[in-house]
């Protein structure tokens, strides 16, 4: 997953409003200088003067005097509107037939169904109540005014205002809760199509179900594949939701932690000359989850239960470094790392070597974390887990079986380094995952030495992580790659301590907020459009801010200036003239034309994208399908976003309304 | 029908307040009031109205008259704030009609009853009745009342789709009345109606004046105008054509009407003598005819009376304006 840098509420607040302010200075201002010009045409620039003062003078008292009750007399209608013409009763009823029938077509034993069926209710559920808030929202107000219902309500004693957030707040209120609705249904679809236990294939559900694992070959009987080297018995589950697991007695000789003995998958233990040895029995995760494993009784017969499935339903809370520096092979600070290729643009790479390789380098990434407190972390536990999931590009093949490996050292950052002494750990050579999550369990008691700001060492031995190293907060992580001619490749989101967990179902919950923020924008847009477009206009605008909202990034993208092959006009030309990107076009008066005119279109598609929501900033469902918990500094400035377009836009439509006339 | 008979004191309007000049018995005043449709290209497509000088004052019935197209609607449009005038200005309660708060004291009933086909009658009149912030407790009675004023008690559960037209116009009316109005302004009110609707809405429109409010109709039904406006004013391609109290613009001052009860053929006889002699023309002694109208009013009058039995129709030798 990919995770772009984002700020804390407070730090974007600030600049969120000063952009905010701009837009609507700049919106203020055409919106006056075209309704001067207008209103010049018809009624000559003195009279258009006092009539533009006027609606200005108006807003005030109109926006002051605006009255709850109305408001909500207003709301009420706009959801008893909607409730009648059977528009929401229709949406749920596709929702429900969705879920019904579309557990058909999901894979529940493919690699990670949780998030097959997490996308396939997000994506749903979005698709479902977007269109929904679109099509009330644009068919409303143009309906009365077409049926001249509008007439009886604006004789009555109502400010525009009232009728713009009358009818906002009416249809957010009842997509809100239909929304609602479809979250709590998704919820416990979920839930029941993923929850499942299993049996222990066979006959019966005890160790004798068990098959013996050859010492010499470590090749399952049952399934034809390698087992674990600590395998003594092996058996596999029964098929349930698509998959099986695979069971193994494991057999591993206890250190000085006793309390390991009373797990409950614990079989039997025997004494080894002066060790104690211990069989457990295993059950190894599939789909991304396992099942916890009870065993009850003794010998052969002892009674194994495969319990509810764990894991699957996580919401991981991440620690992300503060900083991240690169170095590179001379120890120089560098801004991205090495550029690899086209992954440059989210990761860094480190290259790799070390000097017992005899190829000495000073390249790594340097993660700074703040605020690394023990009551963040399991109290009980001895060891603080550490997740990477780290890139890897290969500049040759070497084994293939072994993978690449990296280094991990930590330090002390003491606030001041001119007096205090500096931790700095051994370094812990580790194999990496490419590309997959993996947890590395960072003992809280590191050995490492204790040296003075002038480089002398203090002490040497084992010091605590939270006591000793980080006990103001700081820890610094130096991550290298120790292979010669390989890269490592990092962002700062790929690194973190994790926290422990969230709650799932509140986390399941927050990702809807995000949806819920996209709707209210699309409410707010088919509503403030509608007050002067029709219906099929309301729909086509609305909708294309919706396509640059959710390609926002997308479209920046296409709008960097000095672009290869040009904007839309050159590009087009190169099409029908197959000439390639890297070809310069035949310099001439056509050629600078078609450039400007390409800059200009470019530069109006990219303000495009600032006046339309960008939804990938509103989008969490894919914290949720990767299993990690939704920051409520992420939802802040979601929420934040969606009031700017709620105040923006009922602006807009209370001018638009305002200016008007009704009748025709 | 019976009509509203309670009439709240109201509140006076910000010029009312402010301006000691201000005549708060007039309630609607048009200077110059010109309006000008336009295409999109801001290119005259019809002069609707041209230079409109009214006045209309407290408590009397005023009729815009004239044929479709004449500049009626457009007026009230204008004076309710759904038209922005091209030139001159309107003023109701002394205020612009584009502000707002004017409206709390009228009442607009539509040409076509514009209400919400989903709505129950009930409903719709809770609804406006929420828009002029009426408490709970006073919404549901004047919700009640209304609803029993204009006949619609059997049918107030049922959504507006499912009304009548003479139904629709008849809630069209309660919403318009919501609020206890000052100005009632009526937007062809007999429009749809039945006879006995059209007799109805007349003896509601002169009992609302009774009451002291003030009324604004439209119509191009001439005998709706003449049996209920005390004043009118009549438009033509949106030109006042003629503006004066009803009774003096139909008055013809060269004929006298005598009507008598009873009298034998003898006496007629005299009364023309009589003419002659003082150098009159007799144009004609003949018994007066009632209206179809008052035919079939008596007609289910009497049929609601004695029900099965077949109705004479026989019409009183009261006038017909009389006999109400």
């Amino acid at each position: 997953m990919i995770v772009e840098d984002f700020p804390l509420f407070s730090e974007w607040i600030m600049p969120g409003l000063l952009l905010f302010g701009g837009i609507a200075l700049a919106a203020a201002l055409l919106g006056i200088f075209f309704g001067f010009i207008t209103a010049s045409f018809r009624h000559g620039p003195f009279e258009a003067f006092y009539i533009v003062a006027q609606v200005i003078a108006e807003a005030i008292p109109d926006f002051l005097y605006t009255s709850p009750r109305r408001v909500v007399a207003m709301a009420r209608l706009a959801i008893k509107e909607a409730l009648r013409r059977r528009v929401i009763l229709v949406t749920f009823g596709i929702f429900a037939a969705t879920l019904l029938f579309g557990g058909w077509f999901m894979d529940a034993g493919s690699e990670s169904p949780h998030e097959i069926y997490l996308n396939f209710v997000l994506w749903g559920t979005q698709l479902l109540i977007l269109l929904t808030g679109l099509l009330i929202s644009a068919f409303s107000l143009p309906e009365d005014i077409k049926n001249k219902t509008i007439y009886t309500i604006v004789t009555k004693p109502v400010r525009a205002t009232e009728i713009v957030l009358g009818r906002i707040l009416g249809f957010g209120a009842l997509c809100s809760a239909l929304l609602a609705l479809m979250a709590v249904i998704s919820f416990f679809f979920i839930w029941r199509n993923l929850s499942h236990d299993h049996l222990v294939a066979g006959d019966n559900q005890t160790i004798a179900a068990f098959t013996e694992v050859d010492p010499d070959n470590r090749i399952s009987r049952i399934t034809g594949k390698r087992v674990s080297d600590a395998a003594v018995l092996v058996a596999q589950t029964n098929n349930v939701s698509g998959h099986t697991h695979r069971l193994e007695v494991v057999k591993l000789i206890v250190g000085e932690d006793k309390s390991v003995l009373d797990l409950p998958d614990v079989w039997k233990t025997e004494t080894e000359g002066d060790n104690t040895v211990l069989y457990r029995v295993v059950c190894f995760p599939v789909g991304g989850h396992t099942h916890r494993i009870t065993v009850s009784g003794s010998g052969n017969d002892a009674i194994v239960t495969i319990g509810q499935a764990i894991g699957q339903f996580r919401a991981r809370v991440p620690l992300y470094a503060k900083n991240l520096t690169m170095l590179d092979k001379e120890g120089q600070v560098t801004e991205k790392g090495i550029s690899v290729g086209r992954e440059w643009n989210y990761r860094g790479y480190i290259d790799g070597g070390s000097a017992s390789m005899g190829v000495a380098t000073l390249a790594k990434a340097i993660f700074d974390f703040e605020d690394l407190r023990a009551s963040k972390f399991d109290k009980d536990s001895d060891v603080v887990p550490l997740d990477l999931t780290l890139g890897v590009f290969r500049t040759f093949k070497g084994d293939v079986q072994k993978r690449v490996t990296g280094g991990i050292q930590f330090e002390s950052v003491p606030d001041n380094a001119e007096v205090e002494n500096r931790f700095i750990s051994d370094i812990n050579s580790f194999e990496t995952n490419e590309f997959q999550v993996q947890t590395r369990a960072i003992p809280r008691k590191m050995i490492g030495r204790m040296v003075a700001p002038d480089g002398s060492l203090v002490r040497e031995g084992e010091f605590d992580l939270f006591d000793d190293i980080a006990k103001n907060g700081k820890l610094r992580l130096n991550l290298t790659c120790r292979d010669i001619n390989q890269y490592i490749g990092v962002a700062t989101a790929d690194v973190y301590f994790r926290q422990a967990d969230n709650v799932y179902w509140i986390n399941f919950f927050k990702a809807y907020v995000g949806i819920w923020c996209q709707l209210m924008i699309i409410i707010c847009m088919g509503v403030a459009l509608s007050t002067f477009l029709s219906t099929p206009l309301v729909m086509l605008g609305t909708l294309v801010m919706m396509v640059v909202g959710f390609f926002t990034p997308f479209i920046r993208e296409l709008t960097i200036p000095d672009r290869d092959g040009g904007g839309p006009i050159e590009s087009l030309i190169r099409v029908i003239t197959q000439k390639n990107m890297q070809v310069d076009l035949e310099t001439g008066v056509l050629d600078t034309v078609i450039e400007k005119s390409d800059q200009f279109i470019t530069q109006r598609m990219s303000d495009l994208t600032y006046l339309a929501p960008n939804f990938s900033n509103l989008d969490f469902s894919q914290f949720l399908t990767h299993g990690y918990a939704i920051d409520t500094q992420r939802m802040l400035v979601a929420i934040g976003i969606t009031l700017a377009f709620f105040v923006g836009l009922t602006l807009l439509g209370y001018f638009s309304l305002k200016t008007r006339e009704i009748a025709k | 029908m019976s009509t509203d008979t309670s009439t709240a004191e109201k509140k006076p309007s910000r010029l009312e307040q402010s301006n000691p000049d201000y005549d708060p018995n007039i309630v609607v005043e048009t200077q110059n009031l010109t309006k000008i449709y336009r295409d999109f290209w801001g290119r005259q497509k019809v002069r609707a109205l041209n230079a409109l000088d009214l006045e209309i004052r407290k408590g009397e019935i005023f009729g815009l008259l004239g044929p479709n197209g004449s500049g009626k609607s457009t007026t009230i449009k204008l004076l309710l704030g759904l038209l922005f005038p091209t030139s001159g200005r309107a003023m109701v309660f002394g205020e612009n009609a584009s502000e707002v708060t004017k409206n709390e004291r009228i009442g607009y009933l539509p040409e076509e009853s514009y209400l919400y086909k989903f709505l129950t009658a009930e409903e719709t009149l809770d609804f406006y009745g929420r828009l002029f912030n009426m408490p709970a407790k006073i919404r549901k009675e004047r919700v009640a009342m209304l609803i029993d004023q204009v006949g619609l008690g059997h049918a107030k559960r049922r959504q507006l789709k499912e009304y009548s037209k003479g139904m629709t116009r008849r809630i069209g009316l309660a919403q318009a009345l919501i609020n206890d109005p000052e100005l009632i302004l009526l937007d062809e009110p007999t429009s749809g109606l039945d006879p006995l609707g059209t007799r109805e809405m007349k003896d509601m429109i002169i009992k609302l004046q009774e009451q002291g409010k003030t009324i604004v109709m439209c119509s191009h039904l001439l005998a709706d105008v003449q049996d209920v406006c005390d004043r009118i004013a009549v438009l033509f391609q949106g030109d006042l054509k003629e503006l004066g109290r009803v009774d003096s613009l139909l008055k013809v001052s060269e004929e006298t009407e005598i009507r008598a009860k009873n009298l034998p053929p003898a006496a007629q006889e005299e009364i023309r003598k009589l003419i002659e002699k003082h150098g009159g023309e007799t144009v004609s002694i003949e018994n007066p005819k009632s209206t179809l109208e008052d035919l079939f009013l008596n007609i289910v009058r009497e049929s609601e009376e004695r029900p099965g039995h077949r109705a004479s129709g026989a019409i009183d030798s009261k006038p017909s304006n009389e006999a109400n």
